[in-house]
């Protein structure tokens, strides 16, 4: 190993979903030059679903295969992968999910995370997942946070990022009825999204990261007319994270937000609920946004859309957002190693 | 819907909104861009004075002539065609007043009077801050609200509802201003029904489409993913849904909210019913912060409106943008001549 490359961040990589465009992203985001000169990859999957992938995308990354068990050679120059052998070809259904396809992703991204939980790598990107398959191989999978708390037993508080070029967007509240939204907006969980969200964009470069809070009600409340949560519970946490030294304002009503941070005016938005934030989000840029999961021990990276059954094996995936969610990895590990070596 | 021009035969009544503020400039402003927009015409219902005040304060060259309805279409290429109202001669710009109430209330009343007696085309709002009219005595919860009370018939009342529209999107709010946490109780599937009955009927009568297709949100993320966030969507949305296509409408959902409002999604609907206020007015504010219109469906006559408040803050500043005030303008016109 040269010394250039013992300095880069290692990025754990697991294959995702084999019925969509996981096997030809995989694919064509290990061959890109510049990612691969800023990284050391060890991916997670099985080589068949990757030469698979090789086929759709006629792209091949040139990996150097080790087999599950024996021991990783040093980083020359090409990603490391690691033959789960987890997926039998007869399984696979394009276009469908399938218990084989959950089976095999489930076990890859395990496999990632229990590796940058050892200490191997600085962080996880993994290529989109099928919910529906997960559900299969995994009962009660809601979402990546509690299967990542199940796969290393990690208490502390994590949540879901959207990343759309430079503009960020946090949630204090995610995947709850809507009706518990209300009542689940208090000062303290205000207070633990904004901590969340000011690290983890600390971690990817922000210095200090300028957040914007939204209201929860229309037009924030109009001065207690339409609710009272801004008087009562928003205001004063935005209070009292300013005097704990957050570069924090709002709450902003929620329709316009999001306009004056894409004009520059903030680097993020804490949303109170989920389709506060993911409406303008994903009119925003669709094909381009990011899902970052942050507060565990090293940030996880994934492209933001899904794994697209109806052009899957096509190769004309865009790779827009794998390729921004790829680099936001290597971004906040190279923070994570950098810090490591410090410490 | 095309973006082809088509003029109705009569003016359209535009009111003066309150005159402190950026209604008046925005209407000189969209008078004098009345060629390069396109505009149809239309005649201000408020003080002629004022608005000369207003256009000398600014350095703006506005011909203002007092006149009646049945000159005002002829007027308008060469002038702004006034129709008198008392002298607001204590508004200033930037600084409510509620003893230009009363003004404000007049004109509004001119504006129904004008469209249900046949002498104007539609009614276009300027905007109004509610709170300077309750220091007045104003007893109605809001502009929509008072225009449905003045267009009462036989003491019933009609039951408005707003939209917002713009040429990529049109988007219903079924509840509005309403504390989020009331949301869910509010919602029920008569409400959502009886939304969707009127839109789809408007979208027929007033903007030519013949089988409109209607997209319905879903209350919880990701439409409550069967019932796992929620169970309202399958409760109270679905059927709504069901019964509205047993009307012979053709809606569909409910779909997650995050996900039905781009672009490729937008192209298999007409109107989009959103459950609360944010769900629609983040889409059409994302998609169309500076055109987006407030249109009213379900009174008995076509009444549309900028997107935005009076601003006070800038307002006599000459900088307030008429695009939506413009965007309301065509609208009104285009679904006259549709009607």
């Amino acid at each position: 190993m040269s010394d250039q490359e013992g300095a880069r961040p290692v990025i754990a990589v697991a294959m995702g979903d084999p019925s969509g465009i996981s096997p030809e992203l995989t694919a064509r985001i290990l061959a890109e030059p510049d990612l691969r000169g800023a990284a050391n990859f060890v991916v997670f999957g099985d080589k068949r679903l990757l030469d698979l992938g090789i086929t759709d995308s006629g792209v091949d990354p040139d990996v150097e295969v080790v087999a599950d068990g024996a021991p990783l050679p040093a980083f020359a120059g090409r990603p490391i992968f690691v033959d789960l052998a987890n997926h039998d070809p007869a399984d696979l259904k394009r276009a469908t999910p399938t218990l084989a396809g959950g089976r095999a992703a489930t076990d890859n991204f395990r496999r990632a995370l229990r590796f940058a939980h050892a200490g191997h790598a600085d962080a996880v990107f993994f290529t989109p997942f099928n919910k529906a398959a997960m559900r299969f191989a995994y009962q009660g999978y809601d979402d990546e946070i509690r299967f990542v708390r199940d796969a290393i037993g990690f208490e502390g508080p994590a949540s879901e990022f959207n990343v759309l070029d430079k503009l960020w967007n946090a949630r204090v509240t995610s995947h709850i009825p809507l009706s518990e939204v209300a009542n689940n907006i208090t000062q303290e969980r205000i207070l633990r999204a904004l901590a969340l969200a000011d690290t983890n964009l600390r971690a990817a470069g922000f210095e200090p990261p300028r957040i914007a809070v939204a209201g929860l009600n229309p037009h924030c409340g109009d001065g207690g007319n339409f609710g009272r949560d801004e008087i009562e519970t928003i205001e004063p946490a935005v209070k009292a994270a300013k005097a704990k030294g957050f570069t924090v304002e709002g709450p902003f009503p929620s329709d316009t937000v999001f306009l004056r941070a894409r004009n520059g005016d903030f680097d993020a938005v804490l949303t109170m609920f989920h389709d506060q934030g993911q409406i303008a989000m994903k009119l925003m840029g669709f094909d381009r946004g990011v899902t970052l999961i942050g507060g565990f021990p090293f940030p996880i990276c994934t492209p933001a859309h899904g794994t697209a059954y109806e052009i899957a094996g096509q190769g004309i995936a865009n790779l827009g957002a794998t390729r921004a969610a790829l680099s936001l990895a290597i971004k906040m590990a190279g923070d994570i190693s950098q810090r490591r070596a410090a410490a | 819907m095309s973006a082809e021009v088509i003029l109705p035969a009569l003016p359209l009544a535009l009111t003066q909104g309150d005159p402190a503020g950026i209604g008046p400039e925005l209407t000189l402003r969209a008078w004098l861009e009345r060629a390069e927009r396109t505009l149809p015409a239309f005649a201000y219902i408020g003080s002629g004075d004022h608005l000369a005040r207003t256009a000398d304060k600014l350095g703006w060259k506005v011909p203002l002539r007092n006149c009646d309805w049945a000159e005002a279409a002829g007027v308008f290429p060469e002038a702004l065609p006034v129709i008198p109202l008392e002298d607001a001669s204590g508004a200033e710009p930037g600084r409510p007043d509620p003893a230009t109430a009363a003004g404000t209330i007049a004109s509004i009343d001119r504006a129904v009077d004008a469209v249900r007696q046949g002498k104007a085309a539609a009614v276009v709002t300027n905007p109004i801050a509610k709170s300077v009219l309750y220091q007045a005595g104003f007893r109605h919860p809001g502009h929509t609200e008072y225009l449905a009370h003045l267009a009462a018939e036989g003491g019933v009342e009609p039951r408005p509802v707003m939209m917002l529209w713009s040429e990529e999107l049109a988007v219903v709010p079924v509840t509005i201003h309403e504390p989020l946490r009331r949301v869910p109780e509010l919602l029920t599937t008569e409400l959502i029904v009886e939304t969707g009955r009127i839109v789809a009927l408007e979208l027929k009568e007033r903007f030519g489409i013949a089988a409109p297709r209607l997209a319905i949100s879903g209350l919880n993320p990701h439409a409550g993913e069967n019932g796992a966030m929620g169970d309202e969507d399958q409760a109270i949305v679905a059927p709504a849904i069901a019964a509205l296509q047993a009307e012979g409408i053709d809606a569909r959902g409910p779909y997650p909210a995050d996900t039905m409002f781009h672009a490729r999604a937008r192209a298999g609907y007409d109107a989009a019913l959103a459950m609360y206020h944010d769900q629609a007015l983040i889409p059409i504010k994302t998609i169309a912060f500076d055109d987006g219109v407030n249109v009213t469906l379900g009174l008995p006559f076509i009444r549309t409106s900028p997107d935005h408040g009076t601003a006070f803050d800038i307002a006599g500043k000459g900088i307030a943008r008429p695009d939506s005030l413009c965007a309301a303008l065509k609208l009104a016109a285009r679904m006259a001549a549709s009607s």
